[in-house]
């Protein structure tokens, strides 16, 4: 290793080129963040410039599917229904992949079967265990 | 109408489906520890309450039966690298070290986990199916050589680990841990998802080393930039670098010790795989990009690291921040891979191998400790050579190990990381060098402190009663202490076991 006044005179002037690669590379990065906060700043600015503003009781309300909102947002919900949310998900994941693999059953044949029975096989150990540990009892 | 669409259909021919070759040796260390996995889980559902006592033994045999396959593929060395699903999956020397590590990992977990689990009124079963979840994650991460399944393998990683982290359901801190680490760790996902998508428009491809093929004829190097820079944030989320470390230290103090065991070494250790895959596979070419990057976020994360550690008074919040400067210096190869790319898989394989050992033990003490203390404030450790001789030895041990001074391993693995940024003589090396030498002195500072405490300071309440260690923790205190003993004073055992890996490319 040459750490002559020669080697840090180069290293130095490779420094600086280095560096102000470096800063040009990145400075698209910083242009990217501008140019998504000032579009979302630009839409909901423009909106709220245009748009005529007139608030009633009723308009002002939270939009809830066309159901009267009852009690603040804040509102807790019955975690119960978070473990039926949970095992719907799986279910919902097994679909997923079983719809593709159906229309091309003809052509998987024996080692489509076999691969999709593993699969299940996988997912309906979650099933069981959900029912075996009493997740599925309304407590 | 009818009859076009008839003949629409004619023309539509059944391709025959052939069944992709699988060599199935080379991804036996998975099946078994997935086959293993799905049995424990049989096993917990029909016997409940009566398996309970044997969930940590059957899941220690599952890491060491996935063991067996990762040393038969050693064996044969001469076929390797085996490739895999047209390349998107590569079992080669340096993918083995990488499994038996996360496997030995996940073993000593398991034991430090043991009593942790069984005396806390947890729901203990679970949590091991999820250790062994995780650490099948990590075995298809070292092997991953394709965005596709990096990312599968890197959510199978964190998801068990975001629940493992609020295991301590009544304890809001523990709550906190999880929430914070599953917040950041899914927004992490986004940005790294972002990144990959980026590479896949450029590509065309998931491929690892087909990006790595576009990328080097492509013009658009904004756009390059762009993916490359958010999938390196991907990653330094995991491994808790410097700006984004910030859930580590209280998802670490909230979590159950031996979580925040796994999470400080095995989660962090498959990021590192991740970042390396990714880097020296996909960005061979993009050094100009890639180097700076990682030069300023290794340099902060030491430093930052370092610095914060220096105040704390809890000891596993002090770890915490120490785990982050290690990612700091882990991560300095890869600021020199465009020159040293055939150095710098071997020195962050090393340094993994040997942290994983040291860290683990010191977790080991903190544990062990805590079962008498029942605190981890750093000033619980005061005059504990007086009482516990042996354990005092074990812990001053791994600090030694940490702060890198012989003879403990910790030296050899720094040594290594100097070795590679200073060859070759380049200005981002050699400054990086300088940096990692000044931050081993302000963390020799931490590391020592709590040796003093240890050996000289007075017990705080005077409780000098003997710490009984069970067996589970004795073995996996005797298991990283040779490691890290035997890697400080041969480390030509540790070489020739990670020296001169390379990443072999499909």
């Amino acid at each position: 290793m040459n750490l002559g006044s020669g080697a840090l005179g180069e290293i130095a002037s490779r420094a600086v080129s280095d560096y102000s690669n470096f800063l040009r590379e990145y400075l698209i990065v910083g242009l990217f963040g501008v140019l998504a906060f000032a579009t979302v700043a630009t839409f909901i600015g423009l909106a709220r410039v245009f748009r005529p503003d007139r608030p009633t009781a009723a308009k002002i309300e939270n939009y809830e599917s066309g159901v009267d909102p009852v009690g603040d947002g804040w509102s807790q919900s019955q975690i119960r229904y978070y473990i039926f949310a949970l095992l719907f998900v799986m279910f919902d994941v097994e679909a997923v992949f079983i719809f593709p693999w159906a229309v091309g059953l003809e052509q998987f044949g024996v080692f489509g079967l076999v691969e999709m029975v593993i699969f299940i096989f996988i997912l309906a150990l979650g099933l069981a265990y959900a029912w075996r540990k009493g997740v599925l009892r309304w407590v | 109408m009818f009859a076009y669409a008839a003949s629409l259909l004619a023309q539509v021919t059944l391709e025959p489906f052939n069944r992709p070759a699988i060599d199935w040796h080379a991804v036996a260390p998975e099946l078994v520890l997935l086959a293993a996995g799905a049995l424990i889980t049989i096993i917990d559902l029909v016997g409940l309450e009566r398996v309970r006592k044997l969930m940590p033994t059957l899941t220690s045999f599952a890491f060491l039966a996935a063991l067996i396959p990762v040393l038969t593929l050693w064996s044969q060395e001469d076929e390797l690298p085996r490739s895999l699903f047209d390349g998107a999956y590569v079992v080669d020397r340096y993918s083995l070290v990488l499994k038996g590590l996360f496997l030995l990992t996940g073993y000593v977990i398991a034991l430090l986990s043991t009593n942790y689990m069984s005396e806390g009124d947890y729901y203990d079963s679970e949590f091991y199916q999820l250790i062994a979840a995780s650490i099948l994650g990590m075995l298809v991460m070292s092997s991953s050589r394709d965005l596709i399944s990096i990312f599968v393998a890197l959510e199978l990683i964190s998801i068990p680990a975001y629940l493992m982290a609020a295991w301590r359901k009544r304890d809001l801190r523990s709550n906190e841990a999880g929430l914070k680490y599953m917040l950041m760790g899914v927004f992490a996902s986004a940005i790294l998802l972002y990144g990959m998508s980026l590479l896949y428009g450029l590509a065309g491809s998931t491929k690892l080393v087909d990006i790595a093929a576009a990328l080097s004829i492509g013009e658009s190097k904004p756009l390059i930039t762009l993916a490359i820079v958010f999938s390196v944030i991907g990653f330094g989320f995991k491994v808790s670098a410097v700006p984004f470390h910030t859930w580590a230290p209280d998802t670490y103090e909230g979590a159950p010790t031996p979580l925040t065991a796994f999470l400080a070494v095995a989660s962090k250790a498959a990021g590192f795989v991740a970042l390396m895959n990714v880097v020296i596979v996909a960005f061979p070419g993009q050094s100009d990009v890639v180097e700076p990057l990682m030069a300023v976020l290794a340099g902060v994360t030491m430093t930052v690291g370092n610095l914060i550690a220096l105040r704390q008074t809890n000891l596993v919040r002090m770890l915490a921040y120490s785990g982050v400067a290690q990612a700091g210096y882990i991560m300095a190869p890869l600021a020199v891979y465009g020159t040293n790319v055939d150095r710098v898989p071997s020195a962050m394989v090393t340094y993994l191998v040997i942290y994983a050992a040291m860290n683990l033990g010191a977790f080991a003490v903190v544990i062990i400790a805590a079962r008498k203390t029942g605190s981890a404030e750093i000033s619980s450790y005061g005059g504990m050579f007086g009482y516990a001789p042996g354990l005092t030895l074990a812990m001053t041990m791994f600090l030694f190990s940490l702060a890198g001074i012989p003879p403990a391993g910790g030296w050899w693995a720094k040594f290594e990381l100097f070795r590679v940024l200073t060859d070759g003589n380049r200005y981002l090396g050699i400054m990086l060098a300088i940096v990692l030498a000044v931050n081993s002195v302000i963390a020799a500072v931490y590391y020592l402190n709590i040796t003093r405490q240890m050996w000289f300071l007075p017990t705080p309440d005077g409780d000098t009663s003997r710490i009984v260690t069970p067996p589970a923790l004795q073995v996996a205190l005797a298991l990283t202490l040779l490691v890290t003993i035997v890697s400080g004073i041969l480390p030509g055992l540790v070489s020739d076991i990670s020296g001169s890996l390379q990443l072999a490319l499909p």
